[in-house]
């Protein structure tokens, strides 16, 4: 299963990514209908772009009153039914990450559905700050870099004499 | 081991899934009072004005209960539970032996009690039943007394005037939805609703109903001239499901009481759901809080607790949210001031957002408005629940949550190296 990675400290705040969800969503560039949100604070020179966690307890698929939200088993991407979403906006309220966007028109919410396994704000991003990735590889990565910090500790011994 | 489960609503099913993952063997009873597979009471106002489908409101079908092992007694009422010979007996007369015990029966509608109340004409709109019987009334496109002010009776009214019927709305109270919004968040609901043209009646109560030739009723409203309507809705609130447990030695105050972990007074048996009252994320006393996400919080800790792993439930949070007379309504938490809590507000464009705060930290919030600031509150719920600070100028909030995101990035969500090259190909250690 692959998800998408998200690195705020190389992100430049292109909206390329937005622009591409919109398009792939709703066939237009308005960024309302874009599932993916870079948080853009240029003064603060603060830029995070963030998307659907696909949390692995998702708390919003556990309230939805409708039974709307459920997992994708091919792609793992938690998805909402807009034939039985009843726009209550529950899931809204639920989720801690404002992941989840209302379409005003369909009355129904909507959230990142990763593109069926193929995420097009990936393809868009110029950065390389957003990444499709392989779950293990992200957490090799990750565990690579938790080892790192712990030989820099003083204390810790080096292995194999290596310097790092 | 045999558990027996009262209920087929959302604290039901959180509970059998909770404990059939942990519990792969022992048997398991579903024992319902209504018909067919579970269905989502808070979705019947939206059949009303055709948002969802009538055969949508099912949110389990017969195979769920057939994956998981269930033996589903639909139709069967619990009237006795007897705890010395551990068993439930229903009103049909069938006895059910258990070990373990889950009441998750839910809470009733109740009525104010005034003559004609009872009988043809007047519903609540908390069934299928009831469902089924206003459907044909709301195609007629007559004219609807509403009775209560809270999300029921007011997604009724709105219902009822989406579907083109003329809508009066009898509140008791000078206030709308006193339990779940803020006065002034109740002031602006109540123009909205007043724009939309429905004949708003604050202050009155009902007193009788008398029944016309014909099946119409006529109405007598305290301090106002009588008036002619096709059917009544009331929904002025809803009671827990408490009354077969007399006698049984469980502990109920407005609820069955329950602990951290679902239990009650008595070994064994376990509540959850609106019929239980159980502690709150404040730890102030125990609180029927009846919403659906208590509801599927409590039955997953019954359910797990039930199956013999311990765990804990951090208490309920209050939370509601609905959509109508176009605008967006939505509370968390504690919505009112009061001593030792303050508040913080902010206008936007379809109206406020307001965050109370016990020192630095939020209590809970009120947003009329727009989707997006629902999803603030979304934002702030974990800070509540774990009474971390944030900010208390609302304008800076939106921008305190994204870099709080960040952490979340850093801890969840894996944040990358930079470029794409130095992501560690297979096979290159």
């Amino acid at each position: 299963m692959k998800i998408i990675t998200i690195n705020p400290d190389i992100c430049v705040g292109c909206g390329n990514c937005e622009y591409a969800c919109a398009n792939e969503q709703k066939g237009n560039f308005d960024i309302k209908n874009s599932w993916i949100r870079v948080n853009f604070y240029p003064a603060d020179r603060v830029c995070i772009p963030w998307n659907c966690a696909q949390c692995e307890d998702a708390w919003c698929m556990r309230v939805c009153p409708a039974g709307a939200i459920s997992r994708d088993p091919k792609t793992g991407a938690v998805l909402i039914d807009e034939g039985l979403c009843a726009g209550c906006k529950m899931c809204m309220l639920a989720c801690p990450y404002g992941s989840i966007h209302f379409d005003l028109e369909a009355a129904v919410s909507r959230k990142c559905d990763l593109c069926g396994g193929d995420p097009q704000c990936v393809r868009a991003c110029l950065s390389g700050a957003l990444q499709f990735v392989e779950v293990d590889r992200a957490y090799e990565f990750r565990r690579r870099q938790f080892d790192n910090v712990l030989r820099a500790m003083p204390g810790i011994a080096k292995q194999d004499g290596e310097e790092r | 081991m045999r558990l027996v489960v009262i209920g087929n609503s959302a604290a039901a099913l959180a509970a059998v899934e909770a404990f059939r993952q942990i519990d792969k063997d022992s048997s398991m009873t579903m024992i319902s009072k209504e018909r067919g597979p579970a269905y989502s009471r808070v979705l019947l106002p939206y059949v009303l004005r055709h948002k969802v489908k009538p055969e949508n409101i099912f949110i389990r079908d017969v195979s769920f209960y057939r994956s998981l092992n269930i033996d589903l007694h639909c139709e069967e009422e619990v009237v006795e539970v007897n705890v010395e010979k551990a068993f439930v007996g229903t009103r049909s007369g069938r006895r059910f032996p258990y070990d373990r015990l889950l009441v998750a029966t839910g809470s009733d509608p109740v009525r104010p009690l005034v003559e004609g109340m009872e009988g043809e004409g007047v519903f609540s709109l908390w069934t299928r039943d009831d469902l089924e019987g206003l459907l044909p009334l709301f195609e007629k496109k007559g004219s609807v007394l509403v009775v209560g002010s809270g999300f029921v009776s007011l997604q009724a009214a709105w219902s009822a005037l989406a579907s083109g019927l003329s809508v009066t709305l009898a509140v008791r109270s000078q206030r709308l939805m006193r339990r779940v919004i803020s006065e002034e968040a109740g002031c602006l609901l109540r123009d909205k609703i007043l724009q939309a043209g429905v004949d708003l009646r604050l202050g009155v109560s009902i007193e009788r109903i008398e029944r016309l030739e014909g099946g119409r009723l006529r109405v007598f409203l305290k301090g106002t001239d009588p008036f002619e309507v096709d059917f009544v809705i009331v929904a002025i609130g809803v009671c827990p499901n408490t009354a077969f447990l007399e006698g049984t030695g469980i502990q109920i105050d407005e609820g069955i009481l329950v602990d951290h972990r679902m239990k009650t007074s008595v070994e064994g048996i376990y509540a959850a759901g609106d019929v239980a009252q159980g502690p709150t994320a404040f730890g102030e006393e125990r609180a029927v809080h009846a919403i659906w996400p208590t509801a599927e919080e409590q039955g997953r800790v019954a359910g797990t607790n039930l199956a013999g792993v311990e765990l804990a439930y951090s208490g309920s949070l209050n939370m509601n949210v609905t959509q109508m007379f176009s605008v967006t309504v939505a509370s968390m938490g504690i919505f009112e001031e009061r001593e030792g809590i303050e508040s913080h507000s902010l206008s936007t464009e379809a109206g406020f957002i307001r965050v109370l705060y016990r020192g630095d930290v939020p209590v809970g919030g009120v947003v009329v408005g727009s989707s997006e600031d629902v999803a603030l509150l979304g934002h702030l719920r974990p800070f509540i629940r774990k009474h971390r600070p944030c900010p208390q100028d609302l304008s800076e909030l939106r921008k305190f949550f994204a870099m709080d995101l960040v952490g979340t990035i850093r801890r969840e969500h894996l944040a990358l190296p930079r470029g794409r090259l130095s992501i560690p190909k297979e096979g290159s250690r």
